[in-house]
């Protein structure tokens, strides 16, 4: 098996065992490259790792189905030149997803996998912001990611 | 390589089995031990070039267990299958949707505890469950010597549901609680011989969705697919892959896998194997929207 190889199914028993695929040879899928990536991944890794009671009470580490769910959010929300998210962790093993710009606030509760508050703030004129409760669609949040991106983009095709 | 040939974000274009998802997954019509006939309509096969199928459930971990309890699992299963094998743990998996998603987060978190996967297979070796403290999935895989057929979904199924309520009493007698399912997944394994000289010697024998004038050696494809609600809402992901290959006994193959995944609106068990009853209902009708006509008359297709 190609260890390049992106795998789409990994549950079969003996896929790999009685079939030698003459594809795996050469099916190399690079991973789109995501500046954000990497400094998540390892945030949560830090975070995965935290000692019970962290927090001085009862703080239990981000739990590893919370951390896999919302780097996959992650992947449907973010473009590769996204601002990578601040990311607090929560006492019960849940973690939220913070991005804070001038005149604009995103916030995602991951409180398990499929169980998601969302919550923005754009503007003085809205302070009680907008709250969504999510599952595994995320359309709409990604077009808030989009929205704080637009003075930067903007910024760059001035200069 | 060919890649996502189809668009990720493309309907099925099949209203009715649309309409019967969500009809599924929001009432959760599939009651105890009792999963529904077979849809009248889904293509048949007498003989179906099935070499595995697996069914499956994640679920968020169950307050109480432990690793050293493995072993209590194990018991709940144990008089059917008697065989344990240690494998390395499957990553959680989730379909998330929006518009930018390329591939799955090749992602493990290397810090904390891990739980292993384990295998109990039964004696002739044909079927096993993958138990690890997120996972259980049951599969049923052709095996040289063994002369039982492909027992069909619906058993493959059965089986899946006894096994999952058996695993949420005992859970239930750590702590209280219920299996809270947050993903569904099912996959269906094809091989496809290569007759050298004879009818079935190129990948366009088996598959119409590719035709050369001139046909490669070799070759691979994938694509992906979500799979939407009439209200445009996305309920699963389809994915597909076709590989040439070599057995080990060494005939050449073609490999088919169809796998479909998602969350059921419904996370009790019963709402998971009404979610997994339509995955199939997609797999099949997939399977055969992509295989040639003279494929559909070697594995004796019968509507």
């Amino acid at each position: 098996m190609n260890a390049n190889r992106q795998e789409w199914t990994s549950t079969g028993s003996d896929t790999h065992t009685r079939v030698i695929h003459i594809g795996f040879h050469r099916a190399i899928v690079s991973r789109p490259t995501r500046d954000w990536h990497k400094e998540v991944t390892a945030t949560l890794n830090e975070l995965a790792a935290l000692p019970r009671g962290w927090d001085g009470y009862n703080g239990r580490p981000v739990r590893f189905d919370c951390a896999y769910f919302a780097l996959s959010m992650l992947e449907a929300i973010c473009p590769a030149d996204g601002p990578a998210p601040q990311i607090v962790p929560g006492s019960n093993g849940d973690l939220q997803l913070e991005w804070h710009m001038p005149n604009e606030d995103i916030e995602l509760h991951v409180r398990g996998p499929n169980k998601v508050t969302a919550w923005r703030v754009a503007g003085a004129t809205d302070p009680d912001g907008e709250e969504l409760q999510l599952t595994n669609d995320f359309t709409q949040v990604a077009a808030w990611i989009r929205a704080i991106m637009e003075p930067a983009v903007a910024d760059a095709a001035a200069a | 390589m060919l890649r996502d040939i189809v668009p990720h974000d493309a309907n099925l274009g099949d209203k009715n089995l649309l309409v019967g998802w969500r009809a599924l997954t929001t009432k959760g019509s599939c009651k105890t031990g009792k999963l529904m006939a077979r849809p009248a309509h889904l293509p048949e096969y007498g003989s179906p070039p099935l070499d595995e199928v697996v069914l499956g459930i994640q679920f968020n971990p169950a307050a109480g267990y432990q690793q050293i309890r493995a072993g209590e699992v194990w018991a709940l299963y144990r008089d059917k299958f008697p065989v344990v094998e240690e494998q390395q743990r499957l990553a959680p998996t989730f379909e998330t949707f929006g518009p930018t998603i390329f591939a799955r987060p090749a992602f493990q978190l290397v810090q904390g505890a891990e739980h292993d996967r384990f295998w109990f297979v039964n004696k002739a070796g044909d079927e096993l469950i993958q138990f690890q403290s997120d996972r259980l999935l049951h599969n049923w895989r052709r095996r040289v010597g063994v002369d039982r057929p492909y027992p069909r979904f619906d058993e493959i199924a059965g089986s899946l549901s006894a096994e999952a309520k058996a695993l949420e009493r005992y859970f239930d007698s750590l702590e209280q609680q219920t299996l809270d399912v947050n993903q569904c997944e099912m996959t269906y394994i094809n091989h496809f011989p290569i007759d050298d000289g004879g009818e079935f010697q190129h990948l366009s024998d088996y598959l119409k969705v590719v035709t050369f004038e001139d046909e490669p050696d070799d070759g691979a494809i994938q694509y992906r697919r979500t799979i939407r609600a009439d209200d445009g809402t996305p309920i699963a992901r389809l994915y597909c892959e076709s590989n040439a290959g070599i057995r080990v006994d060494g005939a050449k193959v073609i490999t088919l896998n169809i796998s479909v995944r998602g969350a059921p609106r419904d996370s009790t068990i019963d709402g998971a194997l009404a979610y997994l009853k339509e995955g199939r209902r997609l797999i099949v009708t997939e399977f055969t929207s992509i295989t040639t006509d003279k494929a559909h008359r070697l594995w004796e297709r019968s509507k």
